[in-house]
C-alpha cells in the first residue's frame, strides 16, 4: 500500500467519523450525542471530497450538519434537553451482541478480503456538478419532479399543522 | 503553484510549506481584524460626530486594538459552575474554525488562491453555515437564559437568510454557468454582476447583512434587550474567539461580494489594467466593507417578528422572481 497524503487524509477522516459515531452512542447527554454526530457528518463530507465528489460533499455539510442537526438540536433544547439515557446491562444481551459483532467482522473479512474491484476508467469526477444537473434534467426528471411535489405536501403539511396549533390556542 | 504542490508526494517538506501559507494567510486575516475594528470605531465615531479612540498609538488611536486584545488575553478564564463544561470549551472553536476554512477557495487574485475547486460558492455557503452550531451551542451551554435565547434568535435568523442567500446568486450561477469562483470573476470581464444582477445583488447585500449578525440584523447579540445574547457568560481568550469569528466572516463576507458582484481582481475598464489585480481587490473590498461600517452606524435594529416576515415573505420571494427573470433573460437574448 502507498503511503500518501490522501491515505493520510482518508485515515484522519475515518477515524474522526468512527469515533463520532462511537460517541454518538456511548455518550449520555443527548446534546453531546448531536455534536458527535456533527463531526460524523463532517467527517463524511470530507471523504466525499478525497472521491472528488465535491458537490455531495457541499450538499452534505448544507443539508445534514447544516440543516438537520439544527432542527435535532432546536428540538431536544427546547423539551426534555436534561434527559440522559440510561445504560440497559444484561448478561445475555452482552453475550448475543458480541456474537453479532464477530460475526459480522467475519463476514466482512470474508466478503472484502478476496474481492477484486476492477479499476475503470472513467470521467466521472470531471465537472460532476455539470454532469449531476445534466442527468437529473434529462434522465431522471421525472423522479426530481415528484421528490420536489412531495417535499411541496411535506411543507404544506407542517404549515397546515402548525396553523391548526394556533387557533386552538386562540380559542382557549 | 498549489496545484503543483497538492500533487506531489507528501513529506514534512510539503507540509512545512502549507502550514507556512495557512499561518501566512492567518496573520493577514488577523491584520485585517485588528484594524477593521479600529476602522469601524473610527468610523462610526465621525459619523457620530465624536472622535473615535485617539489615545492609545498617536492621534489615530492605531494600537487600540492590540492593546484590547492584550486585555482580554489577561483576563480570567471564567466557566460557570453550571455550564455544559466541555460544551462551553469547545463552542468558541467551533464557531471559530469555519470562518477560516471559508478563505481556502476564495480567489483574492488569479495567483492567489489555495484551494481551486469546482463549486467554490456552494463550499462558502454550507461551511459558513456551521458556526451557527457554535453560536447555539455556546448559547445552551452557557445555561443561562439570555444567552439561550441569543443561541435561538441566532439559529433561526442564520438558518432563514441562508435562503435567499443562496437563491440570489443562483442568478449568477446561471449566467456564469459554472459555481467555481474564478470563472464567476472570468465572467465579469465585460460586465461586473452587481450591473447585470442589481436585484440578486441587493438581496444578497441584505441577506449576508443578516448572516453577519451585524446591526440591523444583530438580534441574537442585541445588548439593551438580551445582554449580550449568546456569549454573556463567556470572558476572556473564548470571548475573543467569538468576536474574531464574526468579524473574519466579514472579512470572507466583503471578499465573497468583490468576487461574486464586483469583478475580483478584475480592473473596471480595460485601460486600467496595468495597476495590479490585489490593488483593485484591496479597494473593492474595502469599500464593501465600508459600506457594512455605513449601515451599522445609521440603521435601527429590525423588530424580532418583522424579522422572520421579512426574510421569508419579502427577501425569498424577490429572489425567486430575480432567479425567473435571469432565466427568461438568457433565453431569450445570450
Amino acid at each position: 500500500m502507498t503511503f500518501s497524503g490522501e491515505f493520510l487524509a482518508f485515515m484522519g477522516l475515518a477515524l474522526v467519523a468512527i469515533i463520532g459515531g462511537v460517541l454518538l452512542l456511548n455518550l449520555t447527554k443527548v446534546v453531546h450525542m448531536v455534536v458527535a454526530l456533527i463531526f460524523t457528518f463532517v467527517a463524511i463530507a470530507g471523504i466525499y471530497v478525497l472521491l472528488s465528489a465535491e458537490f455531495i460533499a457541499a450538499v452534505q455539510i448544507l443539508i445534514y450538519s447544516g440543516a438537520i442537526t439544527i432542527i435535532m438540536l432546536f428540538g431536544i433544547m427546547l423539551t426534555k434537553h436534561d434527559d440522559e439515557s440510561e445504560p440497559k446491562t444484561g448478561k445475555w444481551r452482552k453475550i448475543l451482541v458480541f456474537l453479532g459483532i464477530v460475526g459480522f467482522a467475519f463476514a466482512v473479512y470474508i466478503g472484502i478480503y478476496n474481492f477484486n474491484i476492477e479499476q475503470v476508467p472513467t470521467t466521472l469526477h470531471e465537472n460532476n456538478t455539470m454532469q449531476i444537473g445534466k442527468e437529473l434534467y434529462s434522465k431522471y426528471i421525472i423522479p426530481f419532479e415528484l421528490t420536489s411535489v412531495l417535499l411541496l405536501v411535506a411543507l404544506v403539511g407542517s404549515i397546515i399543522l402548525a396553523k391548526n396549533e394556533k387557533k386552538e390556542a386562540d380559542s382557549e | 503553484m498549489i496545484e503543483e504542490l497538492l500533487q506531489s508526494s507528501p513529506g514534512w517538506a510539503n507540509f512545512g510549506i502549507f502550514f507556512l501559507l495557512g499561518a501566512v494567510l492567518l496573520l493577514i486575516v488577523l491584520g485585517f481584524v485588528t484594524y477593521g475594528i479600529l476602522a469601524e470605531r473610527k468610523v462610526m465615531g465621525y459619523m457620530q460626530l465624536r472622535h473615535g479612540p485617539n489615545q492609545v498609538g498617536g492621534k489615530w488611536g492605531l494600537l487600540q486594538t492590540v492593546a484590547d486584545v492584550l486585555k482580554l488575553l489577561l483576563k480570567e478564564d471564567i466557566i460557570p459552575k453550571a455550564a455544559d463544561r466541555p460544551l462551553f470549551i469547545i463552542a468558541p472553536v467551533i464557531a471559530f474554525a469555519p470562518s477560516f476554512m471559508v478563505l481556502a477557495t476564495m480567489p483574492f487574485t488569479d495567483k492567489f488562491q489555495f484551494a481551486d475547486i469546482g463549486v467554490g460558492l456552494l463550499y462558502y455557503i454550507a461551511v459558513s453555515g456551521l458556526t451557527t452550531f457554535g453560536m447555539l451551542l455556546g448559547g445552551w451551554a452557557s445555561n443561562n437564559k439570555y444567552a439561550l435565547l441569543g443561541g435561538m434568535r441566532a439559529a433561526a435568523q442564520m438558518i432563514s437568510y441562508e435562503i435567499p442567500l443562496v437563491m440570489s446568486v443562483l442568478g449568477v450561477i446561471l449566467l456564469t454557468g459554472s459555481l467555481n469562483l474564478n470563472e464567476i470573476v472570468a465572467k465579469q470581464e465585460h460586465g461586473w454582476f452587481i450591473l447585470l444582477q442589481p436585484i440578486g445583488f441587493i438581496v444578497f447585500f441584505i441577506a449576508s447583512i443578516a448572516e453577519l449578525n451585524r446591526t440591523p440584523f444583530d438580534l441574537p447579540e442585541s445588548e439593551n434587550e438580551l445582554v449580550a445574547g449568546y456569549h454573556v457568560e463567556y470572558s476572556g481568550f473564548r470571548w475573543a474567539f467569538f468576536m474574531l469569528a464574526e468579524y473574519v466572516y466579514l472579512f470572507a463576507m466583503s471578499a465573497l461580494i468583490t468576487v461574486v458582484f464586483l469583478g475580483g481582481w478584475l480592473p473596471p475598464l480595460a485601460i486600467l489594467g496595468f495597476i495590479p489585480g490585489a490593488v483593485w481587490f484591496a479597494l473593492k473590498f474595502s469599500v464593501v466593507v465600508f459600506v457594512y461600517i455605513w449601515l451599522r452606524s445609521t440603521f435601527p435594529r429590525f423588530r424580532a417578528d418583522r424579522l422572520m416576515e421579512f426574510g421569508w415573505k419579502v427577501l425569498l420571494p424577490v429572489a425567486l422572481a430575480n432567479i425567473f427573470l435571469t432565466a427568461l433573460i438568457k433565453s431569450l437574448f445570450f
